[in-house]
């Protein structure tokens, strides 16, 4: 522990630890020292002198080396200026004068600097009412201005920095803090001042502009309104929104966030979504969100989604009330006769998932987990343990991420490992091909795609990488799916479960699972697996599919559904599966109701309804109890009931109540409260921290198991490629693709060849090929990069290629 | 009195490495590296009471003498970033006199343990910097740089570093961001470059004058070097006369001479023998002292020039006389100091902007009295608040002349 | 008596000859006082640009929660008020409303103002929402009205100043 000092900051005596900036040590007891360019989580760069201060340090006697007296008091001298609070440490026996005459003065003086460049369009600014400079400008700012306003300096006011972040340059007072985030924190320098003085400009280096999955972090940070999101702009004005706390559906990291909501005139008068913020949980996303979780929610408000329950009635499926449909599709069930499959994916929240669990359950069914990555078995034994926090983790702890890309497949999870390897921590990443993780470990093992097992058992051998791993005071395993179908996931996760099984259920320690939807860990908690052959499983049965679509995924699984004796599909869109379903029912997006998921990192997190149901749509736990009721199988029918009902019956859950999740506590750094200025807009943790699961680590049970076998021989021959799957952020995914917003990000499906290799194939980047895998062919535009194998085809998941693991596949010019 | 600094205007072609050997050339640079362990070194610099010529005044040897042990490599840097209007010694002295002042690069670098050298040029001395590594070259083909120097153990690289034109890189951790490649702005200090300087180590930065003295420092003594110029103040400076004076150019001249002696008796006196009205001492960012017969006869050292209500700085004298407005002076100078803030703190890059409004519309006559009024507040309110000097500086001739010439602003502005 | 009676007589006759104090509304309207507060108007510059830029100031200082705002972005191409910003909804519950002015007051460009309309009855609630095409004034006489194509990097003042939207 650092040595702690003793001072006093307008007339308080507090004590900090050496070197505490004075204006963490302020905020610390509640003293707000305004600042614009400083950032709790950034550097100190004592740009925009905002934090001035009078600084007074004891004398000291050069013979004695003890302070000097006066009145029995320390003799304290002030400097001659005022020093900047956020780039001074504190000091023994400093004392601190914020308020006085004369720092308030400087800082007045600041703001009136500051103010005579700024075109005061407050009325327009989407930032007004939570602007950092706006408050400031309450409490510092002159009444009357001095500079000549046809002497204001203009400036172009609609800058698209990308396609999701615009720039007004006028209102931009240079504090730097994007360009900071983006270097310091997010590790994608992709935006920097240009010119000088007065002139200094934000502009973009890369093209596309803004090239990274963070940028909107800059518009919370942005202590005035220079840098705002084209989802938001001229939106609403940020005091008529309202705010509900909820949790990012859309990974397994489990961002916090709030939906800001507003009755619309544009939107025929229903409250809609005008933006999501993220909300401060320090364990899970401090306060970053990335721009999928950001700008990807408009899924939920898409006119097309299903508004009534649909019964086929000769052929067709006609709109039907939810007690015909359930009493159909609860029948049906009834008298299959067990033979019964629900198959329901990690979108789903745990009360769902509990809920269509008891009704496989109580018909003597099967529950299914719809994934392409295994393993939660593990993790659910090996999982990380209470406590855990990325943003603790630096040096004596060691990180493996392995088969995983996390800039695509968990964003938030990329940055703080990256911070954590910034603070010292051994960032080890094992793949296939280069991912952006690489820049920032200390080890990069790159293996043959198959070899991930081998690889993964062959680290501990490695001499420094072992002694890594080994030796650590703290052991992370990240592993994901880059590269891996369901078995290969499974046998890495077997092999990365080895690694930490001594270690499990202690904090900062264990295995994390980078699943491909928010709630897959949940599912494997609750008890779904998945199968390696959903087709065999799908036959002749009567089969619940929720909130998945195998039959748009897979053109084998279509044909696998034809076959099923009732298929019962349940939701938002009138989706491929839905399309051949007998009965289909319109789940609630999960923005229009209550609920819980289990974050990759065992952490059950609650989030409310924020807008009203879309149609005649009901939650799916409602639904599932609906559907039970008519199948003789009795469920609980809201939220909290349900979840009281999981928590007596899964062990992992025990001792959870929703009370339990919805507790907080104070968080540092103190943000979204009155002072905008130091934190961002970044909202206060008010509704719920969440809660870790029971750890099962301490009952000392191993990890490995028997290997399961590959299916098919994976190795290409001549002329032929190993096609392997990878995750890619944007993707056409359910929910992701109706946001108009991204869709430039999205494009369409790619493949990405060596550059050797697609010259033999004679395509150049950009160029289509055709590609032939799993009985289906497809047109794709080619990329290149020169770290994949030659004989190595990356193929992104979900871009309407039915790929679920690694498969030959054949390539040819178009 | 010969040359100590402008030597070569006594020894012609000294700019050539046969001339400079012959004169003497690289024999302290070889006494430090094999008779003189580095603290020695300091420790004569330190004795001869040498002061930084950029404009500080800082004591060379204590400087020195800051550098981290603990951390490693140590550099140094020449700061070449001659962009103060008014001064132009360092590029005579490099043009002409360039192998004295490599030679005290090398025993500056020897004296604190660098294995590495920068000369950093502005960006406009792209012709300089191609003579000095013609320089650079010849040096390490006659063995003074490169490894193994003199049969010890000690290597050294010297390297020329363009800079691409902005004034803020004469500041010295701006100049070390510019020479990694980083906007020239300059950083926080603390830290200060001993303790991290250049790539985050331990880095010397000094004036390319005050470089060109150590060589014969070494060579004579400390005693010698301290004889010369004032007890406050030792040794020579290179005077940059520049203004409304007949003879202008650079002058070296013991510290302690006279405002006079060198307007009059260098400098030939003034164009159309006019009386002097004002001189700024220390280029454009210098206050503007009033030139009565006081401050004339005044000697120039750093603690006399205090007196006047002045700073000595790089002793580049600006003489004006009463054919220039102050108003005018003022106005020029805010236009430079707009121009070349960096942007990177508030106070200089708005309150610049702001001033050159003020001074344009004041020098122009559509000013009235408020906006004079209004000018020296806001210059006042920079003070104090800015990040590095720049932003001081810009508000010096603003707040001084607008005190000491107030008649020249009253004239323009409309009551 | 007669005294009396005949005194009341003259009051009488003397009423008769001076005019009535009352007005035949409606055919005969009352002028209003100059600081009269009758039903809102949007107004418009000269050039047939709004005045309103959508900034919902108005609607924060409403104390009856009378006015509802939603912007949207001009373009060059379809501009309706200088700058980046115009309302493309501008609601006004005549019911709620208390006619106290705060709207107008808090408007930065004198947009909303209070006019001398007074006539407001309604048959339906949803009548008294006035919307913006009845709020909005008419251009005046020669002059385009919204949403008008104009010249690229004309009108980039978001609040302009009062005598020239231009600037």
């Amino acid at each position: 522990m650092r040595k702690q000092v003793r001072l006093t900051i307008d007339d308080r005596q507090i004590t900090a630890p050496a070197g505490t900036l004075i204006v963490n040590a302020a905020k610390q007891i509640g003293i707000d020292i305004p600042v614009f360019c400083y950032h709790p989580k950034m550097e100190p760069v004592g740009m925009c002198r905002m934090c001035l201060v009078e600084v007074g340090r004891p004398i000291i006697d050069r013979n004695t080396g003890q302070p000097v007296l006066e009145d029995g008091q320390p003799k304290i001298q002030f400097g001659p200026k005022l020093e900047t609070a956020c780039t001074t440490p504190v000091s023994e026996g400093m004392v601190v004068r914020g308020m006085s005459e004369k720092a308030k003065a400087g800082q007045n003086e600041i703001v009136e600097f500051l103010l005579t460049s700024h075109p005061l369009d407050c009325p327009i600014c989407d930032k007004g009412g939570e602007c950092p400079l706006q408050n400031l400008t309450m409490e510092h700012g002159p009444g009357k201005s001095r500079f000549l306003y046809d002497e204001k300096f203009h400036l172009e006011k609609r800058v698209p920095l990308g396609d999701l972040i615009f720039l007004d340059r006028e209102r931009c007072i240079q504090c730097a803090r994007c360009i900071r985030f983006q270097d310091e924190i997010a590790g994608e320098p992709v935006i920097g001042f240009y010119n000088r003085g007065r002139a200094t400009d934000i502009v973009t280096y890369t093209d596309p502009g803004f090239d990274s999955v963070f940028s909107g972090n800059t518009t919370d940070i942005c202590p005035v309104g220079a840098l705002t999101t084209s989802d938001f702009r001229f939106g609403a004005r940020t005091w008529e929104l309202k705010s509900t706390a909820s949790v990012c559906g859309q990974c397994p990291v489990g961002c916090n966030i709030v939906f800001n909501t507003r009755r619309e005139a544009k939107a025929d008068g229903r409250i809609v979504i005008k933006r999501v913020m993220p909300r401060q949980n320090e364990q899970v996303n401090e306060i970053w969100l990335c721009d999928k979780g950001r700008f990807a929610y408009h899924y939920t408000e898409n006119g097309a989604r299903l508004s009534r329950p649909l019964v086929k009635k000769n052929g067709k499926l006609e709109a039907s009330s939810w007690d015909e449909a359930a009493a159909i599709a609860g029948g049906k069930l009834r008298s299959a006769d067990g033979e019964v499959v629900v198959l329901a994916s990690g979108r789903l929240s745990n009360e769902d998932l509990f809920n269509l669990k008891s009704l496989a359950d109580g018909l003597g069914g099967k529950a299914l987990l719809y994934t392409q990555m295994g393993g939660g078995d593990l993790t659910a034994r090996f999982g990380v343990g209470a406590g855990t926090n990325f943003g603790e983790m630096g040096a004596g702890t060691t990180i493996l991420v392995a088969a995983s890309d996390l800039y695509n497949e968990a964003p938030v999870w990329h940055l703080r490992v990256k911070g954590a390897a910034k603070r010292g921590a051994t960032v080890i990443v094992a793949n296939g091909r280069e991912t952006k993780l690489d820049a920032f470990a200390k080890y990069v093992v790159r293996y043959a795609y198959g070899d991930e097992v081998e690889t993964i058992n062959g680290l501990q051998q490695k001499e420094k990488i072992g002694e890594a791993i080994t030796s650590a005071e703290n052991l992370v395993v990240l592993f994901g799916s880059d590269g891996l179908g369901l078995n290969g996931t499974s046998n890495l996760a077997a092999a990365c479960a080895e690694l930490v099984q001594g270690r499990a259920g202690k904090p900062n320690n264990g295995l994390i699972g980078v699943w491909p939807k928010a709630n897959d860990q949940g599912a494997w908690e609750i008890g779904f697996r998945p199968t390696d052959d959903l087709s065999s499983e799908l036959k002749g049965k009567t089969v619940y599919v929720v909130a998945a679509d195998p039959a748009g995924d897979d053109p084998q699984l279509a044909a696998a559904l034809k076959e099923a004796k009732f298929v019962i599909a349940q939701e938002l869109f009138q989706t491929a599966t839905a399309d051949l379903a007998d009965v289909v029912l319109p789940a609630q997006a999960y923005t229009e109701r209550d609920g819980s998921f289990t974050s990759g990192e065992r952490r059950a997190q609650r989030f409310y309804a924020a807008v009203p149901a879309f149609g005649e749509s009901q939650a799916d736990y409602a639904i599932t109890a609906l559907v039970a009721d008519a199948a003789g199988v009795e469920l609980a029918d809201s939220a909290g009931q349900v979840f009281e009902n999981l928590v007596v019956t899964v062990e992992a859950f025990a001792g959870l109540t929703y009370e339990i999740l919805a507790e907080t506590a104070e968080q540092w750094p103190v943000v979204g409260r009155g002072d905008m200025y130091y934190g961002g807009t970044t909202y206060e943790n008010t509704r719920g921290l969440g809660a870790h699961l029971v750890g099962w680590g301490e009952r000392g049970e191993t990890a490995s198991r028997p290997r399961v076998q590959e299916e098919t021989e994976l190795r290409p021959k001549e002329g032929q490629w190993l096609a392997v799957p990878v995750t890619k952020l944007y993707d056409q995914g359910l929910t992701v693709r109706s946001s108009k917003l991204l869709e430039s990000h999205i494009g369409a499906a790619t493949v990405t060849l060596h550059p050797e290799a697609a010259k033999r194939l004679g395509a150049g980047a950009g160029e289509l090929v055709e590609i032939s895998l799993n009985g289906t062919t497809a047109q794709v535009s080619v990329l290149l990069d020169e770290t994949v194998s030659a004989s190595v085809a990356l193929l992104p998941r979900g871009m309407g290629l039915p790929i679920s693991g690694p498969v030959v596949a054949g390539l040819k010019k178009v | 009195m010969a040359h100590i600094i402008l030597r070569h205007r006594d020894i012609p072609e000294l700019n050539t490495l046969p001339v400079y050997q012959r004169n003497g050339g690289f024999a302290a640079f070889k006494k430090a590296v094999t008779g003189m362990k580095p603290e020695e070194v300091t420790a004569v610099v330190k004795n001869s009471g040498l002061r930084g010529r950029g404009g500080a005044g800082f004591p060379t040897g204590m400087k020195w003498g800051f550098m981290d042990n603990n951390n490693w490599p140590h550099y140094v840097v020449a700061n070449a970033d001659e962009s103060e209007p008014g001064t132009f010694k360092d590029r005579e002295i490099m043009e002409g006199n360039p192998f004295q002042f490599l030679e005290g690069v090398a025993i500056a670098s020897y004296a604190v343990g660098a294995n590495a050298a920068y000369v950093y040029l502005r960006g406009e001395f792209w012709q300089v910097a191609a003579f000095l590594d013609q320089k650079i070259e010849e040096m390490e083909q006659a063995g003074f740089l490169g490894d193994k120097l003199f049969g010890t153990d000690y290597s050294l690289r010297i390297y020329t570093h363009l800079g691409a034109g902005a004034y803020i890189c004469g500041e010295e951790t701006a100049l070390l961001e510019s020479i990694e490649g980083k906007r020239g702005q300059p950083r926080l200090r603390p830290p200060f470059p001993p303790s991290f300087g250049l790539y985050g180590k331990p880095t010397v930065v000094n004036n390319v004058e005050t470089l060109t003295n150590v060589p014969l420092i070494l060579e004579n003594d400390a005693d010698w070097y301290k004889s010369l110029g004032t007890a406050d103040s030792a040794g020579v400076k290179v005077f940059s006369l520049s203004g409304r004076v007949k003879k202008p150019g650079n002058y070296e001249l013991p510290f302690g001479t006279t405002f006079r002696e060198l307007i009059y008796t260098h400098g030939g006196g003034i164009i159309d023998d006019r009386p002097v009205k004002g001189i700024m001492a220390a280029g454009a960012s210098s206050s503007i002292i009033v030139a009565d017969e006081k401050a004339l006869d005044t000697p120039m050292d750093y603690a006399s020039v205090r007196t006047l209500g002045g700073d000595l700085g790089s002793a580049s004298v600006i003489v004006l006389d009463d054919t220039i407005g102050i108003d005018w002076v003022v106005n020029k100078t805010i236009h430079f100091f707009k121009h070349e803030s960096c942007g990177k703190c508030t106070p200089c890059r708005e309150g610049n902007y702001w001033m050159q409004h003020l001074t344009e519309r004041i020098h122009s006559g559509q000013g009235d009295a408020s906006d004079v009024e209004l000018l020296n507040s806001v210059a006042r309110q920079m003070q104090g608040k800015c990040l590095c000097a720049l932003g001081e500086f810009a508000t010096m001739a603003v707040v001084t002349g607008i005190e000491r010439f107030p008649e020249d602003f009253s004239v323009k502005t409309r009551v | 008596m007669l005294k009396e009676l005949g005194r009341g007589l003259l009051t009488t006759f003397k009423m008769l000859l001076e005019g009535p104090v009352t007005t035949s509304y409606p055919e005969e309207k009352r002028e209003v006082r100059p600081r009269f507060r009758g039903r809102h108007v949007l107004k418009r510059y000269d050039n047939g640009l709004e005045k309103c830029i959508g900034c919902s100031l108005c609607a924060a200082a409403c104390p009856a929660d009378a006015i509802f705002v939603e912007a949207s972005e001009n373009t060059d191409e379809e501009r309706y008020s200088p700058g980046e910003r115009y309302a493309s909804t501008y609601e006004i519950n005549m019911l709620r409303c208390i006619y106290c002015g705060f709207c107008e007051d808090a408007c930065p460009t004198e947009a909303v103002v209070l006019g001398d309309n007074y006539e407001l009855s309604f048959t339906d609630r949803h009548d008294a929402i006035y919307t913006k095409d009845l709020l909005l004034e008419p251009a005046s006489e020669g002059r385009p009205t919204t949403p008008q194509t104009v010249e690229p990097g004309v009108y980039t003042r978001s609040v302009p100043q009062m005598e020239n939207p231009k600037d």
